[in-house]
Order: C-alpha cells, then structure tokens, then sequence
C-alpha cells in the first residue's frame, strides 16, 4: 500500500509568493557559503541532504486529497481538495497506460476545501469512468451538484460524462471496496465529517481530518484509540495548538499536534502524518511544529515508538 | 493524592508531586478546585508549585485548563513556579506558556 499525498492543506489553498521563494534562494546560498559544486548531481546531493525542508522545498498548499496506491485495481481517494486537479492529471496518464478507470472515493466532509477540485477532475468527463463515491452524509449528491450551479461554475455537473454513483457508509460497520476493508467513524466538525480505515494484506491506513477532539469527552477519545488501534499510519488533523484548539478555536472543528501524539501512541500506531495545515503557517512554522511535534513524542516517552511525519504535497509513504 | 499546602504572603502555595496521568488526573482537579475554593474565600493568590511532578500528559494539561479559567471567573491570581525541563517543554510545545504565568520558582512567583 503506498499513500500519496496529493493535497495537505487546511481550510483553503495557499500559493506561493515571490518573496518566498527569494527567501529560499538567499537561505540556500548562506548555506553554501561559497563552496564550488563540480556537476548538478553534487548540487542535488547538497541541497538533498544538507539543506533543511523548509529551505529546499515546500509543504506545498494544495488542499486535502489523499491517494492509497495498492499497485493494481481500482484507484482509491480521500476527498477532493485542490490537489485532486494534480491527482487527476495524472490518473489520465496512467489510465492511458492501461490502469483501471474505476475511482473509488471516500469523503470526510464537504467543506469547500475538502470538495473544490472536483469542477476542474479531467476523468469525469470520460464516459469510460466510473466514479463511485462513498460518505456518510446524506447530502454528499446535492454539496457536489450545488458547487457546479451557473451561479457559481461554467459547467454544470449534468455535463459530466462518466457514470457517478454514490454510496452511504455507517459508522461502525465495515464495507469491502476495491480490495479494501473499509470502516467509518463518525467525527466532531461543523456539520459532521468522517474518518476512514482502510486495511489490505496486513496494513491499515486511517484517513481522520477535520476532527476536534474534545477536552472533557474521554468515551470519545477512547473510540478514537480504538479506531486507531496499531494502524500502520494515521493521517491526522494537526491544524492547531493544543492551547488554540481548547480555547480561542473551540468548536471549530479541528485539533492539535499534541492530541495526535496522545492518541496514536496510547493506540500503538506505528505513525502519524500531521496534516491540514494552518493556511497562515508557511514552511518554516510547519516545520518547526513538526520537530516539536517529534520532541514531544520523545518526552512522553512510551514504549512503542511513534513516528511522526508531517504531509507534505507530493509526500509517498509506502505501508 | 494529597496536595502539601502553605499560606506565605497573600498566596495560597500547593505543591502536587508524581505523574498526572489518566488515573490519577480526577483526583487532581478535585483538589486543585477545593484549593481555589479556599484562596478564592481567603482572598489570596494561588500558586501551583510543581518541582515534584515529574510529568504531566495532556489530561494534567486539561485540569490545569479548566482551573485556570476557574480561577479567572473567580478573579483569583493563578501561578505555575517550578516545573522540570520536561514539563517547561511540554508547556512551550503545547502553547501554554502563552497563558498561564510561568515562574522559575515560587519565590519568584510571590515577587512577580
Ligand atoms: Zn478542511
Ligand atoms: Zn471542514
């Protein structure tokens, strides 16, 4: 199972400026410091091993689209963000080459930034594809219809060509979906979401964004560590502090970096992907949440050791 | 869990020790709020002297929270003097050294 990640940002997309990429170059060539490279391959070599994430690249600014790879079959989703435009793209390149056209998705929600890269997916006007969605609201057709209305999008979703479906799922039953077995949980966010955990020969994936742990809710933090239990990897929602999620952003619908340490380790999880990134952090606050992130791991300190990974566009994490 | 308690200079001082965990966390805020009771009554501040906890999870985090914002109700002056390394970490990586006042010890905290 390879997870691609294809979108990891929260809320809406973030663009690169200018002055960003300045910053990277100037931060590259200090750490240079005039040193002579005698091919682009040493160059490469520098500026892969030497030169640190948020100096050499980018956790990028697309928002929330999770591929999981099992290496042949159907192609299998998490939502829809800005990155399923990119995820599209390629997918038409790999049906040309012979891959199943059968997308199943799964959709935690349908906020904006969870469902905006759907108006702009090449495959669905493709009457050769089947895209079968899965979700547990009830109002999944009519968010992905509403978008594509004249008012807001050229091209209404009745144009499309390929054979749609959708499919509702119920918290804590298991369904069995292109190869995978497949449950559901419900989430706390504003009109509901849902987590997924997906396993195939041996491994297990959660997809939980969009997710506020509550403070003073232990059943439910419980269920979450069972939902958890020993997975492979959990994609999790690290949009906040913990201090911002129980306080100024209470209710809002999303939770901490801390939380997600908490809960994964008392669940024996192998890792955690910190995701839906705060739009207002740039590189160098992520990544400095994410080696805090790390820290904190180490400081409560059990047994089993948890890795932590934080999502980056274009992230490949093979289970 | 018994909290070693003291009246020195209007200020109300109680010293918890050991790991605040899952199972010993309820007795915690049970304590933590008869102590506020009492500054609260006696008009004093309270300062929470941790030299002797060696560790708190996020559920010690959370009582911290909720007596904290407690005490602000009751417009009790909360401090926190003494943490080890580790819990002057936790504190930074969680943020809450943002909102709670934080002092090196507790002689520090009658000062400040
Ligand atoms: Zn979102
Ligand atoms: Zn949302």
């Amino acid at each position: 199972m390879l997870v691609r990640f294809w979108g990891t940002r929260g809320s809406i997309p973030k663009a690169m400026r200018a002055e960003v990429v300045r910053s990277k170059v100037i931060a590259a060539l200090v750490a240079a410091d005039g040193r002579r490279f005698d091919s682009e391959t040493a160059v490469a070599r520098f500026v892969d091993e030497e030169l640190e994430m948020p100096v050499a690249g980018t956790y990028g600014g697309a928002t929330s689209c999770v591929e999981v790879d099992g290496g042949e079959g159907d192609f299998l989703v998490c939502d829809m963000g800005s990155g399923f435009r990119e995820f599209g793209i390629d997918a038409a390149r790999r049906m040309a080459e012979g891959h199943s056209k059968t997308f199943n998705i799964f959709m935690s929600h349908m906020h904006w930034d969870h469902i905006m890269g759907f108006p702009f997916f090449g495959p669905s006007f493709d009457p050769e594809v089947k895209i079968r969605f899965f979700g547990g609201h009830d109002d999944l057709e009519e968010a992905l219809r509403r978008q594509q209305e004249e008012i807001s999008f050229p091209v209404p979703f009745e144009w499309l060509k390929a054979n749609i479906e959708f499919n509702k799922v119920v918290p804590g039953e298991t369904v069995e979906v292109g190869g995978y077995q497949v449950s559901t949980v419900k989430q706390y966010h504003s009109h509901d979401s849902y987590g997924y955990r997906f396993e195939a020969g041996g491994k297990s994936l959660v997809y939980s964004t969009d997710s506020e742990h509550k403070d003073d809710d232990p059943e439910s933090e419980d269920m979450f560590v069972e939902f958890f239990r020993d997975a492979d990897l959990v994609i999790f929602d690290t949009m906040y502090s913990l201090l911002d999620a129980w306080t100024i952003k209470q209710d809002w619908g999303h939770s901490s970096n801390v939380v997600a340490v908490d809960l994964c380790s008392r669940a024996g999880a192998h890792r955690v992907a910190m995701f839906h990134h705060e739009p207002i952090h740039d590189d160098a606050d992520i990544h400095r949440v994410h080696t805090e992130t790390i820290r904190y791991e180490e400081l409560i300190g059990r047994n089993s050791r948890l890795e932590v990974l934080c999502a980056y566009d274009g992230m490949e994490v093979a289970l | 869990m018994e909290l070693k308690q003291e009246t020195r200079e209007r200020a109300l001082i109680v010293a918890p020790n050991g790991v605040i965990d899952h199972d010993s966390a309820p007795a915690f805020e049970e304590q933590l709020h008869k102590v506020l009771k009492s500054a609260d009554d006696g008009a004093l501040s309270l300062i929470i002297d941790m030299k002797d906890i060696e560790y708190m999870s996020t559920v010690g985090l959370r009582v911290l929270m909720r007596v904290s914002k407690r005490a602000r109700e009751a417009s009790v002056d909360i401090k926190v003097a003494g943490m080890n390394a580790c819990m002057c970490e936790i504190f930074k990586i969680s943020r809450f050294d943002k909102v709670m006042q934080v002092f090196d010890t507790v002689d520090a905290a009658l000062a400040g």
